[in-house]
């Protein structure tokens, strides 16, 4: 799951972006609105959290824009103004769910985990594909009840492909959506991932769609 | 007494107003011109009337010496009878009189038998006019003189007198339709007076009435046109109250600004801490809690706005807006929330407090309702003096227990921990709401739960 981070206090981003990276997202960071705009225009983002207070180009104008040519992420508001006004007139210009500051991690993880979720059309925070489970409130997956670990790249993979459960994954899709921009990405070691968390899961749900992807699926007769 | 006293006030109230004081000098004047008017008019007219009497005796006094005589025997008497009848008929008010030294005067038939008394003892050959008593109490004007009859060294006083009662009345009668007259004039100045006043107070009484409209929030501007002399004045009123919009518009900006600028900062540190397990981090934590408690109320207080809004605030589309911004909260527990609203029903107020009373309220019902949020709004046809509405927000959760029900809008209530919050919403429901004359109270819904019903000025 890749999100983007807009906010122009770079203590704050820091903080936020350490706490999206140690609960397993792949994130990017943008310090204005403009740059923040770009991101959000031209990268496939899982969500955005997005501060209403931004140099250059103001969030809401932002969001505005994003919604205006088509960008349909979830967008997660985050601001200093808290009344009413500012809330209602911040989701009316399209955003998803609306956090003030100050706030904390849990909170601000609780709400954007379930923005994710909605978006990929997954109603409760347990996934589940046959015995394979995952929770994304603590990251846990289990087979059949059994704790398998996994290594914060194969978690992304997973949580990605468990969201969208049922439908072709391309190999490019999963890399845009487990790196960051800066990550120097070669498709291929996806496939070396995609190989690991097979073994790991020792469960086969995982197939290999000739020529489009991957497409994550239980069969029961096949067990 | 109280009523004296009562009038009292009355009049010296009128006479502190701008009407009183235009009416009050400028009757001082008329009713001060019309005076001298009158009483030199009065005094010409006298002084003219007795002037012709004076004129009319002095002709008969010369005509009577002239046609008096000697007669051979040195008797005197008239070569020709003098014309007036008046003369021969008693008391009648036209008299004459002559005398001379030591002898029995000679006197027309008219005095009867009353004698006239020389006013001068001396001789004196100059005219003399005076007044004497008459016959029959009459008072007369008298003129008299010496004078020597030709051929003849003895010398005559003569005297002509005239009754003054007709004169006099004649003056009375003048004075009388002086008076009259210019206490009409003075009736007709007097009305016109409070007419013309009143006529050209009409565009400053207009303003004032403008102006208590702004306040009550009718209207936003002094509109319309004014006589150039007022035209400055509305111009500057109503750049007056642009300014005053403009500061009071920056100092919320300002307001805004700080409470971004410190909680950005805050976040930081509440992060930070979240975690606390020393007791220093514990410490900071709870304090920086505080301090986010205390921006929170003293924020919102100063963005409370109160006061009309021009046209009024749509509240069905707003209520609409508010509901979708509060159902972000309640997704995942599946709350649905239904709104009746007439479509016409306007806001008597600022949006922002529109959205803090109706946010918090609808918030706190989502919070606590199982399944089920009710909004609805309705206009108030009985109230006479001021257009109100209501809104009642219900939910479907559990409730509160009676004896808590008219505590929960006080400042930092909670009857539950559980949920999160402040508690400072529905205080500042409260205050918004009566800074609004409106009213805010909690009731028990049918159903089971809440039910918050507001009162709040319509337009």
């Amino acid at each position: 799951m890749r999100v983007l981070v807009v906010e122009d206090d770079e203590s704050l981003a820091e903080q936020i972006e350490q706490s999206l990276l140690d609960a397993g997202y792949a994130v990017d960071v943008s310090n204005d609105g403009e740059d923040g705009h770009f991101l959000g225009d031209s990268e496939p983002y899982d969500a955005v959290i997005l501060d209403l207070g931004l140099p250059v180009m103001d969030g809401a104008s932002v969001l505005k824009k994003w919604r205006a040519d088509g960008r349909d992420m979830p967008v997660l508001v985050l601001t200093a103004r808290d009344t009413w006004t500012d809330k209602v007139e911040g989701l009316d210009a399209g955003a998803d769910d609306y956090l003030t500051k100050p706030f904390i991690v849990e909170e601000l993880l609780a709400r954007l985990r379930a923005l994710i979720r909605r978006s990929a059309g997954q109603s409760s925070p347990q996934l589940e594909c046959g015995p394979v489970l995952l929770d994304t409130r603590n990251g846990r997956v289990t087979v059949s009840g059994r704790a398998i670990k996994l290594t914060a790249q194969e978690f992304k993979l997973l949580s990605y492909m468990m969201h969208h459960n049922g439908k072709v994954v391309s190999r490019t899709e999963l890399t845009e959506h487990i790196y960051d921009q800066d990550f120097d990405r070669d498709s291929n070691t996806i496939e070396v991932f995609v190989n690991r968390v097979r073994k790991k899961l020792d469960t086969p749900i995982i197939h290999t769609v000739r020529g489009l992807g991957y497409r994550l699926e239980w069969e029961e007769s096949a067990s | 007494m109280g009523r004296e006293r009562l009038l009292i006030s009355n009049v010296r109230h009128f006479f502190r107003t701008l009407t009183g004081r235009l009416l009050a000098s400028a009757l001082l004047w008329s009713v001060a011109a019309l005076a001298v008017g009158g009483f030199i008019l009065s005094l010409v007219f006298k002084s003219y009337v007795l002037n012709d009497v004076d004129k009319r005796l002095s002709l008969l006094i010369d005509s009577m010496t002239g046609v008096a005589e000697l007669s051979p025997k040195g008797l005197l008497r008239f070569s020709r009878p003098l014309s007036d009848q008046r003369f021969m008929t008693p008391e009648s008010g036209q008299y004459w009189q002559i005398s001379e030294e030591g002898q029995p005067p000679f006197r027309s038939r008219s005095l009867w038998d009353f004698e006239l008394k020389p006013e001068v003892t001396h001789r004196s050959f100059s005219l003399k006019f005076y007044e004497a008593q008459g016959p029959g109490g009459q008072m007369l004007r008298v003129a008299e003189r010496d004078s020597i009859l030709p051929n003849s060294d003895r010398v005559f006083h003569f005297q002509v007198g005239t009754n003054m009662a007709d004169v006099r009345a004649a003056i009375a009668e003048f004075n009388w339709l002086l008076v009259s007259a210019l206490g009409l004039i003075m009736l007709t100045v007097t009305m016109s007076l409070v007419l013309q006043v009143s006529y050209g107070l009409r565009p400053l009484r207009k303003l004032g009435k403008s102006l208590t409209d702004i306040r009550a929030g009718k209207e936003n501007r002094i509109e319309g046109e004014w006589p150039q002399d007022l035209q400055l004045l509305a111009q500057e009123i109503n750049a007056l109250m642009e300014q005053n919009e403009q500061l009071v518009d920056r100092a919320r900006t300002h307001v805004g600004n700080l409470a971004h600028a410190l909680k950005t900062p805050l976040s930081v540190i509440q992060i930070d801490v979240e975690n606390a397990v020393d007791e220093r981090d514990k410490r900071i934590k709870t304090q920086s809690r505080l301090i986010r408690e205390h921006i929170d109320h003293h924020l919102k207080r100063a963005r409370i706005a109160g006061g009309g809004s021009g046209k009024g605030l749509p509240i069905k589309d707003r209520l609409r807006k508010i509901i979708k911004a509060v159902e972000v909260a309640t997704r995942e527990k599946g709350v649905t929330y239904d709104l009746q609203c007439p479509d016409d029903c306007r806001f008597d107020g600022e949006k922002e407090d529109f959205d803090e009373v109706l946010g918090n309220l609808i918030d706190n019902a989502g919070k606590w309702a199982t399944g089920h949020v009710s909004v609805v709004a309705e206009k108030l046809q009985d109230s006479a003096r001021r257009p109100m509405m209501e809104i009642r927000v219900t939910d479907d959760g559990p409730g509160v227990p009676a004896e808590d029900i008219d505590t929960l809008f006080e400042r930092g209530r909670r009857l539950d921990e559980r949920m999160p919050g402040t508690g400072l919403g529905l205080a500042i429901v409260r205050d918004i709401v009566e800074m609004y004359g409106g009213e805010a109270r909690l009731a028990h819904a049918p159903s089971g739960g809440l039910m918050a019903v507001l009162k709040l000025p319509a337009k």
